[in-house]
């Protein structure tokens, strides 16, 4: 795929993707952060970039919002310079933080959203912004008042208060409890509906799953996939095989055809095979007792895994995020 | 720039607002002259002036000191530590302008506090003077507290959010005794007056004890403060741009 952008075709802001990346490289000394990344989201298009810490997501989004330059290749927000497209107030940013809440103290909800919403060019209503962040009842809270949640949903506000073309949330629901995601994202549906552009970073793949039109997964400053979620799922051999089986012992399971994991709770048995029609014949000769057995394809936590980590190393998603959690709140890795 | 200009108005609203800091700088300053004006005589000869005088001129000084530090470091420390500066640096405002506006903020909010202090010398300390000496005289305090201002902010940099306030309440004091706010600096022993010579403090209140002394103000004093603005502020530069940099490295 060649995403270079063509010299002789007019500039047009209004006109090409929302974001571009050309053939990015970006090193930290001896590190590569970005090994010749494309990337490139449509306009109106929600997006869901998912990678493992070290990826190189942080990396890519400081420099889609202007924060770092790229060293080499081309970036383009908006039709122009990254720099330039956050200066023009077209750009909404909601960034992970440490331990603090993101806000500063001694002032109302209302009024950091008002003061906000006037470094933009053309800002939405204050009114608008806080009840789309679910602020509205808030407005006159003490920001040191706040709880996490409500926390995230005043970074939300301040994200979108400018009416930003495009917008980016580093891991948007992560204080946030299960009501609190779906009505976020209920929301967020309504806010890219309107011809917005969403780009978003998660480590709720279900969230990405279900809100995104497309996902980009990163993996040591590569892209590694690109595509519907559906599509992403498919390029993922492993299949899913449970059955009800008592006294069935891992260690020989493990060794019938194609096996990759084995999971043992009870009588259940779950295998993830990368060639479910091998595991099963060898299941039948192996003797093994079984009933009830079901063969799913995979889910995108699979796919993830898959795509993301090295199989000896890492066995599930939760591992994944175990592993990466402290390093996340850190707000510095690259 | 009307960004610009509800973020300074946002920026002073939130000083005012705090009840700690105004009570810490407007309460010193005007507590410390009630109790020490009559450490001497009141109407006594001191430096061309009446001691009343002087140390109305001491205080605005220290008033000014405790405003600037204040404002710049404690706060600055806490919003770097709660991710506020990194959200800010994904808005339309210029890098530049969070350090400038911070700034500015503090020099807003260092004037009502010598004028607060000049009016107490006023009322309670019965000092009386020309208008245009009144004049000249929170002009010259006021701008001989830029480079506390700027050091505030520097504080703000270097300092974590734990360690900035005794950091803070640390050169507060030591700038105020050794730069002879408590002390005329003519009665500090000759090692001190050496030191006082050297600090940004001792030379802004010169400004002031200078005019009321029906001089103007002193041109080596201007100019210290001036390089101490200066040189502060490339340090501020400095570690501006490293913690950009560093922010996603």
């Amino acid at each position: 795929m060649n995403l270079r952008p063509d010299p002789t075709r007019p500039h047009d802001a209004d006109d090409g993707p929302a974001v571009r990346f050309s053939s990015v490289v970006h090193r930290y000394r001896s590190l590569v952060a970005l090994d010749h990344v494309d990337l490139e989201v449509a306009r109106g298009e929600t997006l869901a970039l998912l990678g493992p810490n070290g990826a190189g997501k942080s990396t890519a989004i400081s420099i889609l919002l202007g924060l770092q330059r790229a060293q080499e290749g081309t970036v383009s927000v908006l039709g122009t310079d990254p720099r330039a497209a956050m200066a023009s107030g077209k750009v909404g940013a909601m960034l992970q933080v440490g331990g603090g809440s993101g806000l500063p103290h001694g002032v109302k909800v209302g009024e950091l959203v008002k003061m906000t919403s006037r470094l933009y060019r053309r800002p939405a209503p204050v009114e608008r912004t806080l009840a789309r962040a679910g602020l509205t009842d808030l407005a006159d809270r003490q920001t040191q008042r706040l709880s996490g949640g409500q926390a995230q949903r005043v970074r939300f506000a301040l994200a979108i208060a400018g009416n930003p073309d495009l917008v980016f949330l580093d891991e948007p629901t992560v204080a946030m409890d299960v009501e609190g995601r779906r009505t976020f994202w209920a929301m967020m549906r309504g806010f890219a509906g309107e011809g917005r552009t969403v780009l978003f970073a998660t480590h709720h793949l279900d969230e990405a799953d279900a809100v995104a039109d497309r996902i980009v997964v990163l993996r040591r400053g590569a892209v590694v996939a690109n595509g519907a979620a559906s599509t992403i799922k498919a390029t993922v051999a492993t299949r899913r095989l449970r059955f009800v089986s008592k006294g069935a012992d891992p260690a020989r399971l493990r060794e019938l055809d194609g096996v990759d994991a084995v999971s043992v709770r009870g009588s259940e048995v779950v295998l993830d095979s990368l060639d479910a029609d091998a595991t099963v014949r060898s299941l039948v000769i192996s003797g093994v007792a079984f009933s009830d057995i079901e063969v799913t394809g995979a889910d995108l936590e699979q796919a993830f895994v898959a795509l993301t980590c090295d199989l000896a190393e890492v066995r599930t998603v939760d591992d994944v995020i175990a592993a990466q959690a402290p390093v996340t709140r850190s707000g510095t890795a690259v | 720039m009307t960004g610009l200009g509800a973020f300074l108005r946002f920026e002073v609203l939130r000083l005012l607002r705090n009840p700690r800091y105004v009570a810490i700088t407007l309460g010193f300053p005007v507590v410390f002259y009630g109790l020490f004006l009559h450490s001497l005589e009141p109407a006594v000869h001191l430096a061309g002036t009446t001691w009343n005088t002087y140390f109305m001129v001491s205080m605005a000084s220290f008033g000014a000191v405790v405003a600037a530090l204040n404002a710049g470091g404690t706060r600055l420390a806490a919003e770097r530590a709660s991710g506020w500066t990194r959200q800010l640096s994904v808005t339309p405002l210029p890098a530049w302008s969070y350090v400038t506006t911070k700034i500015a903020a503090s020099m807003v909010i260092a004037l009502p506090v010598i004028c607060v202090v000049e009016m107490t010398g006023l009322l309670v300390g019965g000092v009386s003077l020309g208008l245009g000496t009144w004049v000249v005289l929170t002009a010259v305090l006021w701008a001989g507290t830029l480079p506390f201002v700027v050091l505030g902010v520097l504080v703000g940099f270097v300092a974590s959010s734990e360690t900035a306030y005794p950091l803070v309440t640390a050169l507060m004091f030591l700038l105020s005794f050794f730069g002879g706010l408590f002390t005329p600096v003519a009665d500090m022993p000759t090692v001190l007056r050496h030191v006082a010579a050297f600090l940004p403090s001792y030379h802004g209140a010169s400004l002031g004890w200078a005019v009321v002394a029906g001089h103007g103000p002193g041109l080596r004093d201007a100019s210290i403060l001036l390089v101490y603005a200066l040189v502060l502020g490339l340090a501020v530069i400095w570690r501006h741009r490293a913690e950009e940099s560093r922010a996603f490295a």
